[in-house]
């Protein structure tokens, strides 16, 4: 299992540090990477993830309508719903990428998201072979 | 000699009781880029960071890589202190042991320890892209322009004035006063509006630092907190101004009830603002009046509450009974709203007089008697449950305010948001007064219906902010007009590989990417200064030619190979 998760600093790196101070466990295998604002993920940062072989890659954000630089999320969101259907079409599945915008913004949240996000990605098929 | 230093933090035992530092430690040893690396017990206390800082100096390394706590934790402080000694921003490296990794991975010390590791390597990978936004620092003009001359507008230009600041007033109107032209008596000190108004005219044609533009229509607004580039035509010709700071206390306006309790049909039934008007051409003498609350307000189409209609309607009750003592004066309304300790003492003051209040239910509501002219007003009152006939010669209809409704051209203009109402918003709710542009403060109905006495204080709260702005001697592209340093840098555009297709244009969500003509093509111009670092427009260049150097593709790349495992991915 392989997770990348792209956390806003302003709600999805607050719910991180949120969970980590309150100790919630969690499984160890997802890193993340801090970006400004989830508007910066470049979709094609999301792509290269999954061509290094993870098996998931997490886009989290602020609110729609919370985020401080004016629509940025919105238009962020749009991308990335996009390219969830671009992946769909490539074979890799699109539920692979999740995109979730103000439910990470918590510590208890925070910690929801990354589980259950674990669970879903164990349900689906391996991608062993995609690296082999 | 350049390279990277490598500090561990125990952190008193929280780090290392799960994490092994000292094989850490050794692995960043045999990193080609790592100078030294050195494990700690803490870094955030006396003087730790000047002593890390002298480490790195005398060994010669340039860039350093922390692994301790979240930068929420004591990681900004760590950071900070670095930067007091002469590190760069983007040479430091912070990486989140404690709270990412340690503490959430308590019960898999070996498992934690891998990703540690990770971690420490995609920091260093990342640090060695990592660039830093130039700098560019302009001169704060310290003129403020306010765009109304209501309560709002015309208490912030005397705040302003009284500060020292140049103020430029612009109305639409002919005269200043605003909404309190329209109203008798303000509540709740029940000081006549026209003598409220007097004191602010007085200042406004008394003092040199104001000036005032009446007719006034602002055509453009271009520039960023400092410098402001404003058109506006007024009586006195097409201008143009340079301000550092705006203040939106535009207002609100009045909505008319057509079609709802037969109003424009029977004479009798007239708003408060008819009402207010009458009272303002002399005492009107009433036998009978029935206010009705809540007209068109907290409803579907509008559920605000617009938080001056029932003051309003007590304080001209009142005055009803205080012209004739035997008149009869009912306030149906939904919920009476008084909130404070004088308006709650406002509403006692009614009762006492003998003001009679009636209770109905939004899906009940009144209705209008009579043909040709009012005879009554039929209610169920909710509370005991009857219905009730009040005969009465006069109604009138509490309506709230709503938007004006250049709001949203003026907003376009300004790169603003409007609620779902149509007010402008306010960052919610930890910068009030302040909006996502900086440099651009609201108050007043503008912001949300408020009474003349709230406008006031609004105003000069947002006076306040913008003359924290005006005080300043430069902005620069680095800092945030709000909070010195906030700012994460700036977007730059290759001049060379741009297409100018627009992208940019079209999502920037701060109006800070521009199309420019260069010869034959066009290309994209950040505005340094307007720009806030979201990187939307970095997302959509089909050809990476706009980069934001502190979040280089390049970095996020090498971060994502490093990811896992130190063979990297394919």
């Amino acid at each position: 299992m392989k997770i990348l998760i792209f956390a806003c600093k302003w709600c999805g790196m607050i719910g991180a540090d949120g969970a980590g101070k309150k100790k919630i466990q969690l499984p160890s295998e997802f890193r993340v990477i801090p970006v400004e604002c989830a508007a910066l993920v470049e979709p094609d940062a999301v792509i290269r993830a999954f061509a290094s072989g993870m098996t998931g890659v997490a886009v989290l954000g602020c609110h729609l309508g919370g985020c401080r630089f004016n629509h940025a999320n919105h238009a962020a969101i749009k991308r990335q719903e996009l390219l969830k259907t671009l992946l769909d079409a490539t074979g890799i599945d699109g539920k692979r990428l999740l995109i979730s915008f103000g439910t990470a913004h918590e510590d208890h949240q925070y910690a929801e998201v990354v589980k259950t996000f674990f669970e879903e990605l164990e349900a689906m098929p391996s991608t062993a072979a995609w690296t082999s | 000699m350049s390279g990277i230093a490598v500090f561990l933090c125990r952190c008193f035992g929280e780090v290392n009781r799960v994490i092994d530092l000292d094989s850490l430690e050794k692995k960043s040893e045999k990193n080609d880029a790592v100078v030294f690396s050195s494990i700690c017990e803490s870094l955030c206390l006396t003087d730790d960071v000047e002593k890390a800082a002298l480490r790195i100096r005398e060994s010669g390394a340039d860039k350093v890589v922390i692994g301790g706590c979240s930068h929420l934790a004591r990681g900004s402080a760590i950071i900070d202190g670095l930067l007091q000694q002469g590190m760069k921003r983007s040479a430091i490296g912070l990486v989140d042991l404690r709270e990412a990794c340690a503490w959430i991975h308590a019960n898999e010390p070996a498992k934690a320890t891998e990703k540690a590791w990770d971690l420490i390597r995609m920091e260093i990978a990342g640090l060695h892209h990592r660039r830093e936004s130039d700098n560019v620092t302009v001169g704060v003009c310290p003129e403020a322009m306010i765009v109304g001359a209501g309560p709002a507008g015309l208490s912030a230009a005397r705040t302003l004035a009284q500060l020292g600041f140049k103020v430029h007033l612009v109305e639409r109107g002919s005269s200043p006063g605003g909404m309190l032209n329209l109203i008798s008596h303000v509540y709740p000190s029940d000081e006549k509006a026209s003598e409220k108004i007097k004191v602010f005219v007085d200042e406004v044609e008394n003092n040199p630092l104001i000036h005032f533009y009446p007719k006034a229509k602002i055509n453009s607004i271009t520039g960023f907190a400092g410098n402001f580039n404003v058109q506006v035509s007024s009586s006195a010709g097409e201008q143009r101004l340079r301000v550092g700071a705006v203040i939106l206390a535009s207002g609100a306006r009045v909505w008319l009830p057509h079609g709802l309790y037969r109003y424009g049909k029977l004479t009798n039934v007239i708003t408060q603002m008819e009402l207010e008007r009458q009272f303002i051409k002399g005492p009107r003498e009433v036998n009978t009046a029935v206010f009705i609350q809540c007209v068109g307000a907290r409803n579907q189409e509008r559920p605000y509450c617009a938080t001056m209609c029932c003051p309003s309607s007590l304080k001209n009750a009142v005055r009803i009974k205080k012209e004739n003592r035997d008149a009869l004066v009912f306030i149906v309304h939904r919920d009476i709203m008084t909130p404070g300790s004088v308006l709650e003492a406002y509403y006692r003051n009614a009762l006492a007089k003998g003001v009679q209040f009636i209770r109905f239910e939004d899906t009940n509501p009144p209705e209008i008697l009579g043909e040709g002219h009012v005879e009554g007003v039929e209610v169920f009152d909710s509370i005991s449950g009857m219905k009730r006939k009040l005969a009465c010669d006069l109604v009138v209809l509490s309506t709230p305010l709503i938007r004006n409704d250049d709001n949203v051209k003026l907003a376009g203009m300004l790169g603003l948001q409007v609620d779902r109402y149509g007010f402008f918003s306010e960052i919610y709710p930890l910068h009030p007064l302040e909006t996502r542009m900086d440099g651009i403060f609201i108050c007043g109905s503008a912001r949300w219906p408020v009474s003349s006495d709230n406008a006031m204080v609004q105003g000069e709260g947002a006076a306040a902010k913008a003359a924290a702005l005006l005080g300043r001697e430069t902005v620069s592209a680095l800092s945030l007009s709000r909070v010195p340093g906030e700012k994460l840098g700036h977007a730059s555009v290759n001049a060379t590989t741009c297409t100018g297709c627009g992208n940019c244009v079209a999502v920037c969500p701060f109006d800070a990417c521009r199309l420019q003509k260069m010869g034959r093509k066009s290309i994209s111009r950040v505005n340094k200064l307007r720009c806030k670092a979201c990187g939307n427009c970095v997302s959509v260049c089909p050809n990476g030619t706009v980069q934001l150097p502190e979040h280089d593709y390049q970095a996020v790349g090498a971060m994502i190979k490093e990811a896992f495992g130190e063979e990297g991915a394919i």
